[in-house]
């Protein structure tokens, strides 16, 4: 009786919640169909993992955002992590490390900066935005000193299973969107929402907030990292800058796909949905064929017409 | 009797085994006489669809560069060659260029010309291509793997190497100098760094006060160098070792009311200009937008059979004293943001190719 009613609550949330998504959905489903359309060779394995390899890492800093976004916070530091990502894992696994050893030092530093980030902005009370782009200059000094150039070593077998003709980034994907499911079923995953919502409410509840923000700074923080190592198996080196675009580029998926800037407002699905328009709408303007400035002026448009589109069609169902 | 024929079909066997092998041996001569170049396998037919996988669009540099592959591409098309070119702009991205190359490989594109946005990024992706047979042609900022038709550039170690030697010859072996960079962590800048200093180490009687790192734009290298102006009292010469650098510190000097000192640079026609005007004692030299034009073209060639070697170093054309009234005389038909490159033609690109 209990379980039927609480599932039943749950159902109604998750209803309201991907109500505002559904102008998302559409958008992204059109565009994943237009794609399809011009290049059928999507819908085989060799297309379809290609295409992934290129959405993942987009996807993995994007969820790093949001992650930050829902809790009230924000970051500018993703693109010189993912940059030192890469860089370290270039650097270890030719070394005695090994793989496994790289892997290792790309979670352990991640997780570390992102903790020691949300220790400042959480314990210090200092603006989040303000520490992380101060962190952003320093992690991409480190990364710099570490490789001055690209170069570092990643082995050819690592960048087969990662990025070959199989769509293993898209499985690892959904593990890490699954394993997010099972974080928020967590009292401190919970907590995210909680405290990004309403930190006074959630503190008067209980909700330990400066360590909820510490936790989600430095998850964050190990998902930019590994979105650094999967960019090192993809190119199959450390470059210390490459990530630089990521910043921009992951708060805009996650503004895209509904995240709030004021916390507690959005979901990860949304989130990650805002991150493949992003992917796809490069890959169909290619072939539209639009010249590079109409691809600025479209891309600009598709943004716009994805924000308005749910925005108007709440506007609609609420006038209905 | 059995034995006479045991033996004849002996010889036959053998005969047919040798006429096999030969036949091997001719199939793999004509093999390479028909792709010499790598990455060609010669299955692929005029008129043919090339892709333009640009880094970034926005610079006059690449404006200019861009200019010069539409122009070869139009001689292309009138010549029957090419039916198509596609553009692309990763803004930046070297992630996004990766999804670009990607893309031309989905399109099946014949060709592929490449500014790449990493050293070592697109070495996985352009592979890829090369397996697939498309030709790639990689110019400016180059690629690490080797599995290119042909990588085209201008030596930026010789770059830094000439414009120290120019400077060290001005001030006499002796002096303060402000070495004026690219951004750090970029090959171009790097390259061109580390070909000055075997110069300036083999010269102890220079002595530099500090260096820069800036966008290769005017605004910033200005700032920088006013910054400085105020700091040091004392400077003999600016190893700038890009234009608009170089252009970013004559206006410093100028708007300080510094007297001007020697300094090196590049063709950006802004920089020429100031050289004329202050009458500047400067050196430059160029990064030819026409390697642009070039790249289509040896594309072309080698999809059309014909050998073009693996790296095809363009050499520096150098502005003097004696030169820049030539570069200066064809200023109007340049962008006033733009660099003056020097004369191209399709004699000059043959002769390259034929190194």
């Amino acid at each position: 009786m209990n379980r039927a009613s609480s599932s039943g609550l749950y159902g109604a949330i998750q209803r309201r919640r991907n109500r505002g998504l559904v102008g998302l959905y559409l958008v992204v489903a059109a565009f994943l169909v237009l794609y399809a359309v011009l290049f059928p060779g999507i819908l085989t394995i060799g297309g379809f993992s290609k295409f992934t390899q290129n959405w993942f890492p987009l996807a993995l800093v994007t969820m790093a955002q949001a992650l930050l976004m829902l809790n009230g916070g924000i970051t500018l530091a993703i693109g010189p992590l993912v940059s030192l990502g890469a860089v370290i894992a270039a650097t270890t696994m030719g070394s005695a490390f090994g793989v496994p050893g790289g892997i290792l030092a790309v979670v352990a530093v991640g997780l570390g900066i992102g903790a020691v980030t949300g220790a400042i902005v959480a314990l210090l009370r200092l603006p989040a935005i303000i520490v992380t782009l101060a962190g952003s200059f320093i992690i991409t000094g480190v990364a710099l000193i570490l490789l001055p150039r690209p170069g570092g070593f990643v082995p050819g077998w690592l960048s087969t299973l990662l990025a070959g003709h199989t769509p293993v980034a898209f499985l690892l994907l959904l593990v890490i969107l699954g394993l997010w499911k099972i974080f928020l079923a967590t009292p401190l995953g919970l907590a995210i929402y909680a405290a990004g919502d309403n930190p006074v409410g959630a503190f008067r509840s209980g909700v330990p907030i400066e360590r909820v923000k510490i936790v989600s700074f430095a998850l964050s923080g190990v998902l930019a990292a590994l979105a650094g190592l999967f960019v090192a198996a993809q190119t199959g080196s450390g470059d210390p800058i490459i990530g630089a675009p990521f910043t921009l580029n992951s708060i805009a998926a996650a503004v895209l796909g509904g995240v709030g800037f004021l916390g507690g407002k959005g979901t990860m699905r949304g989130a990650v949905c805002g991150s493949l328009l992003l992917s796809v709408m490069i890959n169909v303007m290619f072939f539209l064929g639009f010249p590079p400035v109409a691809q600025y002026v479209a891309q600009g448009l598709i943004i716009v017409g994805a924000v308005a589109v749910p925005a108007h069609l709440a506007l609609w169902r609420a006038a209905r | 009797m059995i034995n006479v024929n045991e033996t004849s079909s002996g010889a036959l066997r053998r005969l047919l085994k040798a006429t096999v092998a030969a036949g091997l041996v001719l199939a793999a001569f004509s093999g390479v006489a028909n792709a010499a170049s790598n990455c060609v396998k010669g299955d692929r037919k005029a008129p043919y669809t090339i892709g333009w996988a640009n880094i970034y669009s926005v610079p006059t540099w690449m404006k200019q560069t861009e200019g010069t592959i539409t122009a070869e591409v139009d001689e292309l098309k009138k010549a029957g060659l090419v039916k198509d070119l596609m553009i692309t702009d990763a803004q930046g991205n070297a992630q996004t260029q990766i999804q670009h190359i990607q893309s031309m490989i989905d399109a099946n594109v014949d060709a592929i010309v490449v500014i790449a946005g990493s050293s070592n990024a697109l070495d996985r992706v352009i592979s890829d291509a090369c397996d697939k047979g498309i030709a790639i042609v990689n110019f400016d900022s180059l690629v690490n793997t080797d599995k290119v038709t042909a990588k085209i550039n201008t030596d930026s170690n010789e770059w830094g190497g000439e414009a120290a030697k120019w400077l060290v010859n001005q001030l006499g072996g002796k002096g303060k100098i402000i070495v004026m960079n690219g951004p750090a962590g970029i090959s171009v800048s790097d390259d061109r760094r580390k070909g000055a200093q075997p110069v300036l180490d083999a010269n102890k009687g220079i002595e530099i006060i500090t260096e820069t790192n800036t966008e290769y734009n005017v605004a910033p290298a200005q700032e920088a160098m006013t910054s400085l102006l105020f700091a040091n009292q004392e400077i003999d010469g600016v190893l700038s070792l890009g234009g608009a650098l170089s252009a970013g510190s004559v206006l410093a000097f100028d708007r300080q009311g510094r007297e001007q000192v020697p300094i090196t640079g590049e063709n950006a026609r802004q920089f020429l200009e100031l050289w004329k005007e202050k009458g500047l004692k400067g050196w430059a030299t160029m990064q030819p937008n026409w390697l642009g034009a070039l790249s289509v073209y040896t594309a072309v060639q080698a999809l059309e059979g014909k050998s073009v070697p693996a790296f095809i170093k363009v050499p520096l054309p150098v502005i003097d004293d004696s030169s820049i009234d030539s570069y200066l005389a064809r200023a109007d038909k340049f962008p006033a943001d733009g660099y003056i490159y020097s004369d191209y033609d399709k004699a000059l690109f043959d002769k390259l190719l034929a190194q």
